[in-house]
């Protein structure tokens, strides 16, 4: 609370008077002071001047009355998804994070709660959020480490110009596919309250000065995003028959030539991808047919692709990215 | 050259202290408004000054001092001194005859006349937010009876 503390100060006031004569000299000068946090809430501004004089017998000196302001608190806080892109997740993955900064943009200490929005709209799918999560200071999600926020006895007690990050853990719903984005708000609002910018709160400030909401109404909230990254796979399986006597005839004896094409598709990765499959029955398996991109493979569980066991031929591709075409030919002959 | 004039009254009146204390004589009084700014409907924008309940940060201040000689005699050497609180960013005044000081008051002068040393020695042209003193110093003696009003701007760092 500005209270005014004065001891000569006439109680009626000129306003009507001095208004024309202030604006006309003042327009000149409205400068607008960059202001980041400023004065803190609760400080006294206390204005006195001194006049001198010499009224024919020596200098004498005369104090005004001290003029004094308490300045209130302005309540504002900012909140920032601070990842530089989005995060790229994969359908069904838990522990997925999201970062955020929470400031305090106001001029005294402030109580801020937070929470989360996942369902924002604009984008493809709700992100299930499982905890927010305040950093200890170094920037990093450490689970076990840093502490999850609990509303109310966790909320954030922020001094003016602090600035705290914030993670969102959620888990990606399995039926997501790729290129789906998925966005969480994060919410910190004033425990001193919110409404319009300019709303008041008599006392409620720090130092018992009055709070007052600033521009963001105090409370700040900021999107952050996952982006789905995903690949499939797809197989295609063809066969080519040659019989003995050079002809393309099922009969016993006939050499039959399996391909499997696996093509896959998306902007992520499929991890340690491995092609199986099975010998038919009645035919009997030729021994190092197996080929992968036209390089032959040997049967054994050993440092190449290829492998063949319990009547069935397995090819592991590896972690194989969308986009890419794999060609496997293995042979029968028939019994 | 009234303002030579003035500060060497200024001078004197420093160098010749008295303790005879007229104090009745001569009224000093110190009053703060906040000025803000408000747009209606219509998009104008208008400014009104309002008794200073809710302060805060980057708020403008209109700082007025009243004085009057409630004596008999004219006031001579008549000068008034206000140091501008730390928390408050001086923004000017329309009075011309002011003068202002940017380190604690040993040196006075018109803004744009002041210099602020740097850190690494060098200066540089003084800003008004580095007023620490705002001064007014009359050529002038105020005639027994007569009153005035001084004001200054500054805002709320």
């Amino acid at each position: 609370m500005p209270y005014l503390r004065s001891g000569n100060r006439p109680k009626r006031r000129q306003i009507s008077v001095a208004i024309p004569a202030l604006l006309a000299g003042f327009a000149l000068f409205s400068p607008q002071i960059a202001v980041a946090t400023g004065t803190r809430a609760g400080t006294l501004i206390d204005n006195t001047a001194t006049a001198t004089y010499d009224p024919g017998s020596g200098p004498v000196t005369v104090n005004s009355n001290i003029q004094q302001l308490k300045v209130d608190e302005l309540i504002d806080t900012t909140v920032g998804w601070s990842d530089s892109a989005d995060v790229i997740t994969t359908p069904g993955a838990t522990s997925q994070i999201l970062k955020y900064q929470v400031a305090n943009t106001g001029n005294g200490v402030e109580t801020f709660g937070l929470s989360s929005v996942a369902n924002i709209g604009g984008d493809q799918y709700d992100p299930t959020v499982t905890s927010i999560v305040i950093d200890d200071g170094d920037g990093v999600y450490e689970p076990g480490i840093d502490t999850v926020y609990v509303a109310g006895a966790g909320d954030l007690v922020l001094n003016p110009d602090q600035n705290i990050t914030v993670f969102v853990v959620s888990t990606t719903p399995g039926g997501v596919v790729d290129g789906n984005r998925g966005g969480v708000r994060l919410v910190a609002t004033s425990k001193t309250g919110t409404g319009a910018p300019g709303t008041s709160f008599a006392g409620a400030g720090e130092g018992g000065s009055n709070a007052v909401l600033g521009t963001t109404g105090g409370d700040g909230q900021n999107d952050g995003f996952y982006l789905v990254s995903s690949a499939t796979v797809a197989l295609v399986k063809s066969a080519t028959v040659v019989d003995p006597f050079g002809g393309a005839t099922s009969v016993p004896g006939s050499r039959i030539t399996y391909r499997i094409v696996a093509t896959t598709t998306g902007s992520g990765t499929l991890p340690n991808l491995s092609v199986n499959d099975a010998v038919p029955a009645s035919t009997t398996y030729v021994p190092g047919s197996i080929t992968l991109g036209g390089i032959g493979q040997s049967d054994a569980v050993d440092t190449d692709a290829g492998s063949f066991a319990a009547s069935a031929i397995a090819v592991s591709l590896g972690n194989v990215p969308g986009g890419q075409v794999r060609t496997i030919t293995f042979q029968v002959t028939i019994n | 050259m009234k303002l030579t004039i003035s500060a060497v009254f200024f001078a004197l009146s420093l160098s010749s202290p008295s303790l005879a204390q007229n104090a009745n004589a001569v009224s000093l009084n110190s009053d703060v408004m906040v000025e803000r700014t408000t747009t209606d409907a219509n998009g104008r924008s208008q400014v009104t000054l309002e008794e200073p309940r809710m302060v805060v940060p980057g708020d403008h201040l209109v700082f007025v001092l009243r004085y009057r000689n409630n004596g008999a005699q004219p006031a001579g050497s008549f000068v008034v001194t206000n140091p501008l609180p730390s928390a408050v960013a001086f923004q000017g005044t329309a009075d011309t005859s002011a003068t202002v000081s940017v380190d604690g008051g040993r040196n006075w002068g018109t803004l744009s006349t002041l210099e602020i040393s740097n850190q690494d020695g060098t200066k540089r042209p003084a800003r008004s937010e580095d007023v620490t003193h705002i001064r007014w110093a009359f050529a002038q003696p105020i005639p027994a009876g007569q009153a005035g009003r001084l004001m200054f701007r500054g805002i709320v760092r």
